[in-house]
């Protein structure tokens, strides 16, 4: 089932020339239940396309419909804390917080029903292999990996249909980054969520379901692989 | 709920930035509770001071307009029309005074006249004096009498015992005025070897047939040299006899070919009766050579130094709140750029960007809070005694004032039961009233302060989270979060 889909997407930043597009006219439907992979040059835009896609920015021509609803006409702060999952290669925790904390926090803003958040929280750091230990630590005294398995923990505290995630394993070795792909896929396919990951990595675009790539030059979004 | 929990665990996980931020306004509340303590003290001892130093007017020769009719061209002649005009002036009489004090402008009045008379038996002091010896031009009236009686209409009208150039040494001052008793010079006593309980008669000087005997009640001391330097032998009350209106008037209606002269004063209810009065005086059909005088500029220049210290609280408070401000304004922006990712993660997981500014305002305000009541404390302990040192000159000098004045009276006014009403005691000078009103001035950081500083803390810390609220309105989260990255 089509749960996210684009049309004629095109995007121009404020301050650029007129007919300076990073996108134009990009047009896909991604679905439940499947794990994707962007590729592209660096300054394809490729994050670009993420921050329309998650509402963070507003595409200046086309339409993007979540569920067949316009995000142009939907709450966007709802639909960021209810429907989709948003994670970086830096992570975005708060630091001041512990990873128990940043996970509550999540909870508490999209205002998800959850009889006893610490526990859940505890439940979703263990479905992403840290313990307990690990929840309680500040974010700073925790890897690169487990910051990482933190934030994927995070998005899936309200329980979204979509995750989306920005070179997640950019900063991290290989041996972690195919832990995380992974757990990427698991929920794809075992929870049916729409899993979007952008990446350079070949070694991620071998795993997963279907690889996209973003050309600098037409600006469009061409599929290379479906397995 | 959760906003108010998470700002603060945020407040004590950033506590090296929170207490700057507590520093900075527990400064500026420090400053303000001073400023604003001394503002009111200033206040209260400006209402205190209107209340005790009346404007008082009295009725004086208006000099300018009578001089308008001197020709410079005939100097002798304008000489004598001067003197013509002035016989021709009409005296005031008592009635005149109590149809003026029928006023809506007048909190009340008192009066005092002077007759001459001799005495059959004590005898006057004759002064000379050492440098320059008066001709007689200068002894007409009174060489024609001995003595100047003077009656006072109250203890309120006992202005040279109030003011303690007159001092009572012996006796006291009777609180009956209306029967025949007097207070005599202790230097006429000497002369004449009278004491307390003697008794003085005096005879009016155009008709021997009249005479009148008065008992002393109390002998005073002349201390007035210390104002108006005289190098006479006797001082210049040495022939006056102090006794009341009542008295005296009996011996002026027996005889009114005797010149009684009549100094009214009014208390008038505030400034702004002045120039009121003034104009009912005229419509009343006061000459126009006489005029309302008052003690508008003493008043005024007794206030002008608090008023200044008023002046310089103000100019302190406004300037350490805008400064205030500014560094508030300039500390939040420096902090909300540190906190831009904190907001970019926020925003990014889906908190409004209402939300995520009452989190901001939330903390500033917790922060601000627990600031200005430690600043209020710390503020009231170190302007309390520096609000009183400005009070306490106030204070002691009303205390020593009543004390001074009891003395002089030769008794304690305050406790004397039977003073009759229509002499003002609750109206005058000295009333304790006053002393309790200044007293009370030690507590100077008063709710009002405390509800003063607290908007001020409030709005101070709105202003500042302005800053907050409008980056956060401004903000993209994705440039952040890319910076970052
Ligand atoms: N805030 C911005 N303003 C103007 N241009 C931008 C901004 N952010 C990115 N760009 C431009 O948009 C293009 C795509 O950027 P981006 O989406 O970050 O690429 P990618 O993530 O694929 O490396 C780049 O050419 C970049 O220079
Ligand atoms: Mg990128």
């Amino acid at each position: 089932m089509d749960i996210l889909k684009l049309e004629n997407v095109g995007y121009r930043y404020k301050d650029a020339n007129l007919n300076d597009y990073v996108l134009s006219d990009i047009n896909y439907s991604f679905s439940l239940g499947k794990c994707y992979a962007i590729k592209g040059k660096s300054g394809s835009g490729k994050s670009t396309l993420l921050s329309l896609i998650s509402g963070l920015e507003r595409p200046s021509k086309g339409k993007i419909y979540y569920n067949n609803k316009d995000l142009g006409k939907i709450d966007l702060d709802k639909f960021r804390n209810t429907n989709i999952g948003i994670i970086f290669q830096s992570f975005n925790l708060l630091p001041h917080l512990n990873a128990i904390e940043n996970i509550i926090l999540s909870m508490d803003i999209s205002g998800i029903k959850v009889k006893n958040k610490k526990e859940y929280a505890i439940k979703l750091l263990k479905d992403v292999g840290l313990t307990k230990d690990h929840g309680e630590r500040r974010i700073l005294r925790l890897s690169g990996g487990e910051q990482q398995r933190v934030a994927i923990a995070r998005s899936l505290s309200y329980n979204p249909d979509i995750i989306i995630a920005d070179e997640p394993t950019g900063n991290l070795d290989e041996e972690t980054e195919n832990e995380i792909i992974e757990i990427f896929k698991d929920l794809a396919h075992n929870q049916n969520k729409c899993v979007i990951i952008v990446t350079h990595s070949n070694n991620v675009a071998h795993k997963v379901d279907v690889v996209l790539e973003l050309e600098k030059e037409n600006k469009s979004i061409k599929k290379s692989k479906r397995i | 709920m959760y906003i108010f929990k998470n700002a603060l665990i945020s407040i004590w996980r950033n506590k090296g930035r929170n207490i700057l931020i507590g520093v900075i306004i527990l400064v500026i509340t420090i400053a303000s509770t001073v400023s604003l303590s001394i503002l009111n003290a200033s206040n209260k001892l400006i209402s205190s001071y209107e209340e005790k130093n009346e404007i008082i007017g009295s009725i004086t020769m208006n000099r300018e307009s009578l001089m308008q009719n001197f020709d410079p061209n005939d100097r002798e002649q304008g000489k004598e029309n001067l003197k013509e005009q002035f016989s021709n002036i009409e005296e005031i009489t008592v009635d005149n005074i109590k149809n003026y004090a029928d006023s809506n402008y007048v909190k009340s009045y008192y009066y005092i006249e002077s007759l001459g008379l001799n005495s059959s038996n004590i005898e006057k002091a004759t002064s000379e004096s050492i440098n320059d010896r008066k001709g007689p031009m200068m002894e007409n009236q009174e060489s024609q009498a001995a003595f100047t009686l003077t009656g006072y209409s109250s203890i309120e009208s006992m202005k040279e015992f109030i003011e303690g150039s007159y001092k009572i040494t012996e006796g006291e001052i009777s609180t009956d005025f209306t029967s025949n008793n007097c207070i005599i010079n202790k230097e006429l006593a000497t002369l004449n070897d009278l004491s307390v309980g003697d008794k003085i008669v005096l005879v009016n000087p155009n008709n021997t047939l009249l005479t009148y005997e008065f008992t002393i009640t109390g002998i005073f001391e002349d201390n007035s040299d210390v104002n108006a330097p005289s190098m006479d032998m006797f001082s210049n009350s040495v022939n006056n006899i102090i006794t009341n209106t009542t008295a005296l008037e009996k011996i002026y209606n027996d005889d009114t070919t005797l010149r009684n002269q009549i100094t009214p004063t009014f208390i008038l209810k505030n400034k702004a009766a002045i120039s009121k009065f003034e104009k009912e005086l005229q419509d009343k059909g006061l000459s126009e050579y006489l005029t309302l005088t008052t003690n508008l500029n003493q008043v005024e220049s007794s206030i002008e130094s608090i008023s200044n210290v008023k002046t310089f609280a103000i100019t302190f408070l406004v300037i350490t709140l805008i400064i205030g401000s500014i560094v508030l304004f300039v500390i939040n922006m420096i902090n909300i750029r540190e906190r831009k990712y904190e907001i970019g993660v926020l925003r990014t997981i889906g908190m409004k960007k209402s939300l995520v500014a009452t989190k901001f305002v939330i903390e500033l305000l917790i922060v601000s809070l627990a600031s200005l009541i430690l600043g209020t404390i710390s503020g009231s302990l170190i302007s309390v005694p520096t609000a009183n040192k400005l009070l306490e000159n106030e204070i002691n000098s009303s205390k020593q004032n009543i004390d001074e004045i009891n003395k002089n009276f030769g008794g304690n006014m305050m406790d004397k039961p039977d003073i009759p009403k229509d002499f003002n005691i609750e109206d005058n000078n000295f009333k304790k009233g006053t002393i309790q009103k200044i007293d009370k001035i030690n507590a100077v950081v008063d709710i009002k302060v405390i509800l003063e500083l607290l908007i001020i803390g409030i709005v101070l810390t709105l202003i500042s989270s302005l800053a907050a609220v409008i980056t956060i309105q401004r903000f993209s989260p994705l440039t952040i979060l890319k910076e970052r990255g």
